[in-house]
């Protein structure tokens, strides 16, 4: 019992005495990592932890930020999502960063979402997710739907001539939405009701029997059937190995999917995957100079020739720059000065383009569809022309297609509703 | 795979060559430019092209067609020539498509490869497929027939027809008229053929011939329309016998699954009374042994990839049996008596396994490899049935075999018995009994990891792989009877089986969320589970 | 007679315990809300909420000490329990937000609205009104205990079957709340809340009020539990743990004495959560995890099983090691963790608690000899006549001073 109360008395302490340790070193800015280190989604998250302390460590070499060295502070949320919040507000609060790189899954970023609105900070969210959201304290530097799922089944059906889908998806909420936003966009452009086939599974499903014999029955109603997969990383390893038993070719079923990129093919056998497909917006084959170097300063920084890079590494690497840029032009890294400074910056991508930040806190990128190849990496067959903005708010569904998102003054909103004229929502 | 079928298509060029001067030969000074353009233009344009090299009927350019649909085809960019490429490490080199001689080398820099995509790699395989109808190759000539069959070009008709008459291999025409009949459904040939395709295809009678017969069915009328919704109902009919079939082989590979995860707690948990919640990491140590040895296999020895799996077995066994030997005398032999604390100190334990793979592997999925004989599928009537499944059940058997046969055959199994049905008794009788703990619960973790080497071919290969199995595995060991390893084996096949007849209908979750609900009332109704050990040992 | 239930539950160490509990309740947000900032007693906000949410976990393993500690229950799915009671206040909390979500519906929490949900099912209504929530983190949890203890209790299931079928039942709630289709938000769960009874979440006093809520609850749910241990009752939910068939044969209907105080802890449990759920901000299907019930078994463990104050300082203190080493050694925490459980279970058999009282344990004995034989209207464990206590069973072992004496004993 005495020891409750030493551990309390400790705990304040502790928090005391780092706190004031925060502002002792005023010489460095410190930049908060919150990706998870263990449980189920280090699998994901260590790789972008690694990523977001090479470009600081090469900030540094560049002789930091605001003539000050920077400082990243990591801590391990463990896949635990009322951690993620205990964390954030520890990054912020006790170690005082100025912002926070991090989250992968929806739920650890919704539940972080409070803690940034209270304590006025940054967020930078690497990965691409469902929208229908759009925060003063967040920036969304992966894919909203439109930037990765509506390109991606325009391609099917205009060069692959695909004319019955199967969705299949982990049941969560990126899946059911974008699912959802699908399933509409479908129907707009005249598929029948019985030409969609709709599957969830559960996190890391193992057993794709059932579900892969499913879809070769739907396959063999005589038109041509592609497969949208938004099944979650780890179970996808089991579902493409079953796949490729099955002996279903990207030829006669192609599967495109969103979730999946060269960090998940580093784990398979890719030979029997070839032709199948995913929509991104960075390829680690993509050939251009920007992303040999990055690949480069990668393999030396993590000192393994065979690690691979993907999308949301990029998707850091972005949001990174433009923060450090908006830092350099608000001159400060407070943050309601940063927040008015990054919208409309812009920052070379990986893949040979610019992106830019726009008012509702998502990015413009380019949306590649590449197709898998033997040695585990995509080539791209498809790309979009220009950049595609992203879009918070959905045209596809019901409750969000009058929402807009625009974080500039005089609206400062993130769902401003363009019928009634409120920002607030679709309700009364 | 794909050398195998260029080495034939080789074989068959060769033939073709000597055999047949029927098609207009031409030579290589018309094809090499037509070979040379395929590295031009866009998709719409290579598929042209494509187009342009079959028409020469000539089989010399099944080669290079092969190439570019396998992405082997690369332009020079010095000279715009084509060429197929090998890589060997760096070095690149360069082979004549039409005489595949070698043509030097080539650094990356120098060559660029000839993109193709999925609708590119349908139309070389639809053109391979009658390039190479009268190849001397039986196999060959079947996948000739079969990627014509899916392609149902009625280009294909003629070709087919002159294939019929010279074929020798009952199988193999038997595949050509079936792929005669897709083409011509899809021709326009007159009703009376048609009709004939359709009854082809009926007797076919598989999924293939029924999505066939479904597209006649709705771009059709009159008595093709009638004739091919007969069929249908037939097949459908013939079908929905096999599905069932289907879903009790799934149920058992399932079953197997989980019987291979849970066997070795069977002995740990069930016979040894020890909560082991490291049970799932014996398993994940056991894929990653795998990892390892085909990770030195690729390096140093890449001709024994095959082999892999079985040296793989024994190493598992090992390091699985020796981790679990050390923890046994480390900690476990200090909480006999204490079967809850031995939850709390294994809980422990797991962590600091998982971490320690995490930190020497890394967090990401590492890739273990099928060999070729646990890959692909082969049909029994409309069952396909995967090789690895087929394997892995067959080996789930064996390891049970042989687990039995240790436990009731050998002396160390009567030893084990005698230690946990009556440890006093049994060391007053001359039996060491810590070593037979400890050689038991190496035993059970032994078991585990050879369970990880047939895990991971078909699952990650990650730190968390352990986790996914563990509370299955306490339910199967649970719902079979503790101490029973026949309940267990039972237990397994049954959960198996429920959950596989389950899905359909109810969804994989909610499946698995009955199956649950299922086994919290079957305890109730057993509450020592299926296999129930009765006398004094229960409540000792 | 009230009086007299509360006073048996006195004695040194629970005094002590209250006294710090007492002291904590009331320092802790005065110090948060009346120092300022730069006090160096000042205890910052995210101290505070920290510390609320160690407090309700501390009220879980008070929970699950009850039930494994006293009566050899092994439950691994108290978190199960937990959590239903997160997710009553959840709801209360998600309707509270009205036109303040994202899209501004009135009445749809969000995540209905962009899965375009028509109305709101049934089992949400009534959620709008406090009493009502507060009711269902009793009822929901409390019927789902009794009818599932019911059952088992009723058919003999024991020892590891027990636990295990614990575990399938927290397993299944966990895959049926991931479904989207329940209507409770799926893997994202419930969040984003705005007030509760009218105040703002945020406010540094509503948390310094949720705190104090999280230290009182944690106070009553103590002396609850140490009235039940202390009473008649107590000693056969002890007999049950030490030697269940035994005192079947004695008459006891064991199965009524274990679903009692089966269904009080997982009422119990709920209420931790619906104290954890405001404090943290979200609930989702994650708190049903197996895993996590197994914690709470931990924490219980390394603090001292049988012995209440135990569970509570085993849940601080491995959370608070938790927090501390996810933050100072984020790659190889596992490590430490792993390490301390195997640490405790070997070298410290009953825990901390159990450590600590072992140098006080001859003392004590002696005394209660002397008592004992002085004819003390007031036995401080064992009274001569209770049937409760099994003939074998030592005074030392029966004292529930020394509860972690008498291993568990598994039936198998």
């Amino acid at each position: 019992m005495k020891k409750t109360f030493a551990k309390l008395a400790l705990a304040g302490l502790m928090a005391s005495t780092i706190a004031g340790g925060a502002f002792a070193e005023d010489d460095t800015i410190k930049v908060g990592i919150l990706h998870s280190l263990s449980g189920t989604m280090a699998i994901s998250e260590t790789t972008l932890k690694d990523a977001m302390l090479m470009l600081i460590e090469e900030q540094n070499k560049k002789g930091g930020l605001l003539g000050k060295k920077l400082e990243a502070v990591v801590v391990d949320p463990a896949s635990d999502w009322p951690l993620f919040a205990e964390k954030a507000r520890e990054l912020i609060e006790v170690n005082g960063v100025d912002a926070v790189f991090g989250c992968w899954t929806s739920v650890s970023r919704k539940s972080v979402l409070p803690v940034f609105e209270e304590l006025n900070s940054l967020l930078f969210y690497p990965v691409q997710y469902e929208g229908e959201e759009s925060q003063r304290n967040v920036f969304y530097t992966g894919a909203a739907p439109n930037q990765q799922a509506i390109p991606a089944v325009d391609y099917l059906m205009n060069e692959e001539g695909v004319e019955r889908w199967v969705l299949a998806g982990t049941d969560y909420v990126y899946p059911r939405t974008t699912n959802k936003i699908l399933e509409a966009y479908l129907k707009s452009k005249g598929v029948a009701d019985e030409d969609i086939m709709i599957n969830y599974t559960p996190f890391g499903h193992s057993d794709w029997q059932t579900i892969v014999s499913d879809i070769k029955t739907f396959g063999s109603a005589g038109k041509k059937t592609a497969v949208v997969s938004t099944i979650n990383g780890d179970a996808n390893v089991p579902f493409y190995k079953e796949l490729g038993n099955a002996g279903i070719k990207a030829e006669d079923i192609p599967v495109v999917a969103f979730s999946v990129g060269e960090e998940e093919l580093a784990g398979l056998d890719t030979a029997p995957l070839v032709g199948h497909l995913a929509a991104w917006n960075y390829f680690q084959s993509a050939d251009t100079e920007a992303n040999a170097e990055f690949i480069d300063a990668w393999h030396a920084y993590i000192g393994d020739d065979n690690r691979v890079t993907n999308d949301p590494m990029e998707a850091h690497f972005i949001g990174f720059n433009m923060w450090v840029e908006a830092v350099e032009k608000a001159g400060t890294t407070d943050p309601d000065a940063v927040i008015d400074a990054i919208v409309g910056v812009s920052v070379p991508n990986l893949t040979g383009g610019y992106s830019a930040m726009m008012p509702n806190h998502h990015i413009t990128k380019p949306v590649l569809i590449g197709e898998i190849q033997d040695d585990g990496q995509f080539e791209t067959v498809w790309e979009t022309s220009g950049l595609v903005v992203g879009d918070a708010w959905s045209d596809y569904l019901e409750g969000s297609k009058d929402l807009i998102s625009d974080w500039r003054a005089p609206l400062s909103c993130g769902n401003f509703n363009t019928v009634t004229g409120k920002c607030g929502g679709s309700g009364s | 795979m794909s050398l195998m079928r260029s080495f034939l298509l080789l074989l068959s060029l060769a033939a073709s060559l000597l055999a047949t001067p029927a098609l207009a030969q031409s030579d290589a000074a018309t094809l090499r430019p037509l070979i040379n353009e395929l590295a031009k233009g866009k998709y719409s344009e290579t598929e042209k092209q494509i187009g342009a090299l079959v028409a020469t009927g000539d089989p010399q350019v099944a080669p290079a067609l092969e190439a570019l649909s396998d992405g082997d085809l690369y332009a020079r960019k010095a000279d715009g020539e084509v060429f197929i490429i090998k890589k060997a490490g760096k070095a690149y080199t360069l082979i004549d498509p039409l005489t595949m001689e070698t043509a030097g080398e080539a650094s990356k820099r120098e060559i660029k490869k000839i993109k193709v995509n999925n609708s590119l790699r349908r139309v070389i395989r639809s053109a391979l497929g009658s390039l190479t109808l009268m190849a001397p190759d039986p196999a060959v000539r079947m996948a000739a027939a079969e990627a014509i069959f899916k392609a149902k070009d009625p280009d294909g008709i003629e070709a087919l027809d002159a294939a019929i008459a010279a074929e020798a291999d009952d199988g193999v025409r038997k595949k050509m008229e079936e792929a005669r009949a897709a083409a011509v459904l899809n021709s326009d040939m007159d009703e009376a053929a048609k009709l004939q395709a359709v009854s082809t295809l009926g007797t076919m009678g598989n999924r293939d011939a029924l999505s066939r017969l479904i597209a006649v069915q709705s771009s059709s009328e009159g008595a093709l329309r009638e004739a091919a919704t007969t069929e249908i109902t037939k097949i459908e009919k013939s079908i929905a016998a096999w599905d069932a079939a289907q879903n009790i082989w799934y149920g058992l590979s399932l079953g197997s699954v989980l019987l291979l995860a849970a066997i070795g707690l069977a002995i740990t948990f069930g016979v040894m009374g020890v909560i082991n919640m490291a049970h799932g990491e014996m398993v994940m140590i056991g894929a990653y042994v795998t990892f390892v040895v085909q990770e030195f296999i690729r390096s140093s020895a890449p001709g024994l990839f095959e082999y892999s799996l079985f040296i793989a077995l024994p190493l598992a066994f090992l390091t699985s049996g020796l981790v679990g030997v050390a923890i046994e005398r480390g900690v476990i032999r200090w909480l006999y008596g204490r079967p809850l604390e031995t939850l709390l100190a294994t809980w422990g334990i797991s962590l600091v396994l998982q971490q320690a793979v995490r930190s020497i592997f890394g967090p990401t999925n590492r890739e273990v490899g099928n060999p070729d004989w646990m890959s692909g599928a082969f049909e029994i009537g409309q069952m396909t049935i995967t090789y690895n499944r087929m394997w892995i059940i067959v080996f789930a058997m064996l390891v049970f075999a042989g687990l039995m046969l240790v436990l009731k055959k050998t002396p160390f199994g009567l030893y084990t018995r005698a230690v946990t049905q009556n440890r006093r008794m049994a060391a007053s009788m001359g039996i060491r009994t810590p070593w037979i703990d400890a050689l038991t619960f190496g035993l059970g973790s032994g078991i585990a990891g050879i369970a990880g080497v047939a895990l991971s071919q078909i699952d990650n290969v990650s730190p968390n792989l352990g986790q996914g199995y563990i509370i299955d595995s306490f339910m199967v060991v649970v719902f079979g009877g503790v101490g029973n390893l026949w309940g267990t084996l039972v237990g397994a096949m049954t959960l198996g089986v429920v959950n596989k007849f389950l899905e359909p209908y109810a969804g994989a979750v909610l499946g698995k969320i009955f199956v649950l609900v299922f086994i919290i009332l079957f305890i109730q109704k057993r509450p020592r589970g299926l296999f129930a050990l009765k006398g004094r040992a229960v409540e000792a | 007679m009230m009086s007299s239930f509360l006073f048996r539950a006195m004695d040194a160490r629970a005094g002590l315990f209250l006294a710090i509990m007492a002291a904590v309740i009331i320092l802790v947000p005065a110090c948060n809300l009346l120092l300022p900032e730069g006090s160096t007693f000042h205890v910052p906000n995210y101290a505070v909420t920290l510390m609320g949410k160690y407090l309700t976990y501390a009220l879980l393993a008070l929970a699950v000490d009850l039930v494994w500690g006293y009566c050899g229950i092994l439950s691994l799915g108290h978190a199960a329990f937990f959590a239903l009671g997160g997710y009553a206040m959840g709801m209360y909390l998600m309707r509270q937000i009205g036109t303040r979500g994202v899209y501004g519906d009135p009445i749809l929490p969000d995540f209905m609205v962009f899965l375009n949900w028509g109305e709101l099912p049934w089992y949400w209504y009534g959620f709008d009104m406090f009493w009502f929530a507060a009711l269902m983190v009793l009822l929901v949890p409390g019927v789902l205990a009794f009818v599932f203890g019911w059952f088992a209790f009723r058919s003999r299931v024991t020892g590891v079957y027990l636990s295990i079928i614990t575990q399938a039942l927290t397993y299944a709630l966990l895959l049926a709340f991931f479904r989207n289709d329940m209507g409770f938000g799926g893997n994202n769960g419930l969040t984003d809340f705005k007030d509760i009874l009218g105040f703002d979440i945020q406010a540094d006093t509503t948390r310094a009020g949720l705190f104090a809520a999280s230290g009182l609850a944690l106070v009553l749910c103590f002396l609850i539990c140490r009235a039940i241990t202390r009473s008649k009752l107590g000693k056969v939910l002890v007999a049950v743990r030490d030697a269940e068939s035994r005192t079947r044969f004695l008459g006891y209907r064991v199965e009524h004495y274990k679903l009692f105080v089966w269904t009080l802890s997982a009422m119990m449990a709920g209420i931790a959560g619906a104290l954890y759920v405001p404090q943290v901000g979200i609930i989702n299907p994650g708190e049903f995890a197996p895993a996590n019930s197994i914690e709470v078994v931990i924490w219980v463990a390394v603090g001292g099983r049988g012995t209440l104050v135990g569970a509570v300082l085993g849940a601080v203190l491995v959370n608070f090691a938790k927090t501390w080493f996810t933050a100072a050694l984020p790659d190889i925490w596992l490590f430490a963790l792993g390490g301390l459980f195997v640490v405790v279970t070997l070298f410290l058999p009953k825990g901390i608690v159990g450590i600590v009282s072992q140098g006080w344990t001859a003392l004590r004995q002696r005394k209660i000899s002397e008592d004992y034989e002085a004819g003390s209207d007031e036995p401080p464990s064992q009274a001569p006549q209770s049937p409760a206590s099994p003939a074998n069973v030592s005074p030392k072992t029966s004292s529930s001073t020394l509860p972690a004496d008498a291993e568990p004993q598994p039936a198998e």
